[in-house]
């Protein structure tokens, strides 16, 4: 498997000239990608890049007349473990001042973007998400704060748009799956990060109008020892289950070991996308336990390859075939998609200007892909609802319902 | 009857001042526990919540404790804050995991080979952390040994960085697992109500042997004399023909083999390290001894205990994202009333 590095750059399959130039067959542009190549999502982020690779070559390297470079950039530190905001912020000024940037994909986390939006959108750079599931990036639904989103669009023209649905679904698709699993007292923690804090919010909203009892929602110090206290509370307070909200690398493996230890082998242990990586499920990996893999589920926008149009189960098997790997990495696809989707819109653009660009990107509807058929709405957000819950068998996750939870209230 | 004849005792306020002396401190240490005391016996009829809450801090302290002699024995001896002393805290522990593989101990290993492999884990880091701060100190701080204060003390901040990034570059920038081998969190036994795990016992069972081995050590061995002389005046004790030097070495060799005890213990009881570790440990360590009396070995014990049981009761009834601010602003207030800590005594510096 190709591994992406920082500024690890793969170059245009035809065509030259220096960025941004007009040649006779259209402009040189860049696509250049933000993720978290270090610490624990590190296997979800290559897969990624290997998707939106993937996607780049069999294009030829070029969307409609012009022809387009690849720019993989890591918003990540080895120190941190997870992305941090100024890599984050350096990622979105180096794209922002360069000519040649057509469309931006990422962030991977909803904090990230947070940095990224408002330099990205000054600079009228077309954004596309790969995993980003925070309500508050787009709208003003229940679980944002106060100001969003415009607070990140200063100049109040939106640039962002995202391939997965937002948290108002999978908050849906979490407590329908906990509910249907006989849960009956959830204790929640959250990791006090836009994307964890936000989904925890959502959670609630969602948990009272299904009638879901949550015992606690309690932000987390990632840099605690144990949270053994916390899972005694849990138990006192008669919890069935536990729910995450939160990613890996804000010790969510310390919680789960905690939390099922309190509340017994019997108890349903969940997480959202933030936790759908190698690094959560795979114990020789730093990951929960295997004597816990029982006991786990995970929600994420990808569905089983079987569950796909034909297009996406093509695209897996082209996708293993290329990189050797026999169970891909659920984030391959949307690595892929966004490519897909921003070399369509530079296409559809015509003369592959940022503003033309945002403006076919916008106007995406009824889009024939790998993960179905959909659209993008006005405020950026896709149309696309189902989500996936998982469980983990040997360490790996392994696909087990697809959950049509809509969005309440 | 004449007004003087009668003994004028302290304006009220002097009185109430003087009270809060004599029973401020005791005051702020009952607290937490007597307000949850209270709650619980009304709410539930009980204190199995509150039994629980310290037995989780006790084992919990115990091994911030450890750490926390450390700290003190080097202030003691040095008044230096050996920054860097988290940090073996934190190699000890990656020491211990690393054996733990090479030695192929899992969950599934019988109880004889996990033993005896926890013992041989337990001396390594042991002797692996208590060289690495001799080393430390050989190199990092004798030579500035009569340098300015603050040059040892940034320099103690940058082997506190340098030893981060080896554990960085060890194990990686996340968490890793280490295998569960004393069923951590297994209950033991329950003693009216109040559970105790594997984990409990594991801390105090390494702890206490060790905590009497080093006061007995301190206290009675020759060498123990010679570090207190020491601590007390080196040049007096150079005179008397201590080897100074060689016992300052001699105390890093012993706070790192504590350092690296509490490691090992720290891994089995979380059965999580990450390189991070040494500074959230260190930082609750040396505030410990701070707490206690920096400089005074049972003062630490006592810091670390306190801490543990902080720490649990407020992640439990408050929330954990208030432990950090709650644990501080006990710091703050034994300091108030006692600057010199717990069982806080003179050192050089004070006077």
């Amino acid at each position: 498997m190709g591994v992406a590095a920082c500024g690890d750059e793969d170059e245009p399959a035809t065509g030259g000239g220096n960025s941004g130039d007009q040649t006779a067959e259209g402009k040189s542009l860049t696509v250049f990608s933000s993720l978290p190549l270090q610490g624990a999502s590190r296997v979800q982020t290559e897969a990624l890049v290997n998707g939106a690779k993937l996607a780049l070559e069999q294009a030829g390297g070029k969307a409609g007349a012009h022809t387009i470079k690849y720019e993989s950039l890591d918003d990540s530190t080895a120190q941190a473990g997870s992305w941090t905001p100024e890599a984050e912020s350096a990622n979105a000024l180096k794209a922002a001042q360069d000519e040649s940037t057509a469309v931006y994909i990422g962030a991977f986390n909803s904090g990230a973007s947070k940095v990224s939006i408002p330099i990205l959108s000054e600079a009228g750079v077309p954004q596309i998400s790969p995993a980003n599931t925070y309500v508050g990036l787009t709208t003003n639904d229940p679980g944002s704060e106060p100001g969003e989103p415009d607070k990140y669009y200063p100049t109040g023209d939106r640039t962002y748009t995202r391939i997965v649905p937002k948290d108002t679904i999978q908050a849906a698709a979490l407590v329908t799956l906990m509910k249907q699993d006989g849960c009956t007292k959830v204790a929640m923690t959250n990791d006090k990060e836009v994307y964890g804090a936000g989904l925890a919010r959502v959670i609630e909203l969602s948990a009272k109008e299904q009638g879901l009892t949550l015992t606690s929602n309690d932000a987390i110090d990632k840099n605690a020892s144990n949270y053994r206290s916390l899972a005694q509370k849990a138990k006192a307070a008669g919890a069935d289950c536990f729910i995450y909200s939160g990613i890996t690398a804000n010790n969510a493996v310390q919680q789960f070991k905690d939390f099922a230890a309190a509340l017994g082998s019997d108890a349903g242990l969940y997480g959202p996308d933030g936790v759908a990586e190698t690094g959560f499920v795979s114990e020789k990996d730093g990951g929960i336990p295997a004597s816990l893999n029982k006991q786990v589920k995970v929600t994420v926008a990808t569905l089983s390859p079987d569950q796909y149009p034909p297009e996406g189960q093509e695209f897996f098997k082209q996708f293993t075939e290329k990189y050797g790997v026999s169970n891909p990495d659920p984030y391959a696809i949307y690595g892929y998609e966004a490519m897909k989707l921003a070399l369509d819109a530079i296409e559809r653009s015509g003369d592959g200007s940022k503003e033309k660009i945002k403006e076919a990107l916008f106007a995406t509807k009824d889009r024939s892909s790998v993960l179905g058929t959909y659209s993008i709405d006005e405020n950026g957000d896709t149309t696309l609802t189902d989500y996936g819950a998982y469980g983990v068998e040997n360490g790996e996750l392994k696909f087990d319902q697809t959950i049509k939870a809509q969005a309440q209230g | 009857m004449e007004a003087a004849s009668i003994p004028a005792g302290p304006p009220a306020s002097q009185r109430i001042k003087q009270l809060i002396g004599t029973y401020g401190l005791t005051a702020v240490l009952l607290l937490l526990p007597v307000i949850f005391a209270i709650n619980d016996l009304s709410e539930q009829g009980n204190l199995v919540r509150l039994g629980e809450n310290l037995v989780a801090g006790l084992s919990n302290g115990a091994i911030w404790a450890l750490v926390a002699i450390g700290y003190t024995l080097v202030y003691g001896i040095v008044e230096l804050i050996n920054f860097a002393h988290g940090e073996i805290f934190m190699i000890g522990s990656f020491i211990s995991a690393s054996l733990i593989g090479t030695l192929g101990l899992t969950v599934d290993s019988s109880f004889i080979p996990v033993f005896f492999g926890l013992l041989v884990a337990l001396v390594v880091a042991m002797i692996g952390s208590g060289t690495l701060n001799v080393l430390i100190e050989r190199v990092a701080y004798r030579p500035l040994r009569n340098a300015p204060k603050l040059a040892p003390l940034i320099t103690a901040v940058g082997m506190s960085f340098i030893l981060q990034n080896v554990g960085l570059l060890w194990k990686g920038g996340n968490q890793q697992g280490v295998p569960d081998l004393l069923d951590a969190q297994k209950t033991l036994v329950t003693v009216f109500g109040v559970t105790i795990e594997h984990a409990d016992l594991l801390s105090i069972v390494v702890t206490v042997p060790l905590l009497i081995v080093m006061t007995t050590f301190i206290n009675r061995s020759r060498l123990g004399k010679a570090m207190r002389a020491t601590a007390q005046d080196p040049e007096a004790a150079r005179l008397q023909g201590i080897n100074v030097d060689t016992t300052i070495s001699l105390t890093f060799l012993l706070g790192g083999m504590l350092a690296g005890a509490a490691g090992l213990i720290y891994a089995m009881y979380q059965t999580t390290i990450w390189f991070f570790q040494g500074f959230t440990g260190g930082l609750i360590a040396f505030t410990a001894a701070v707490m206690g009396g920096i400089g005074n070995l049972r003062g630490a014990v006592l810091g670390g205990l306190i801490i543990g049981c902080i720490q649990q009761m407020s992640d439990n009834r408050l929330g954990s994202e208030w432990t950090p601010a709650i644990v501080f602003s006990y710091l703050v207030l034994i300091m108030v009333f006692k600057p010199s800590g717990l069982l806080g005594e003179q050192t050089r510096d004070a006077g």
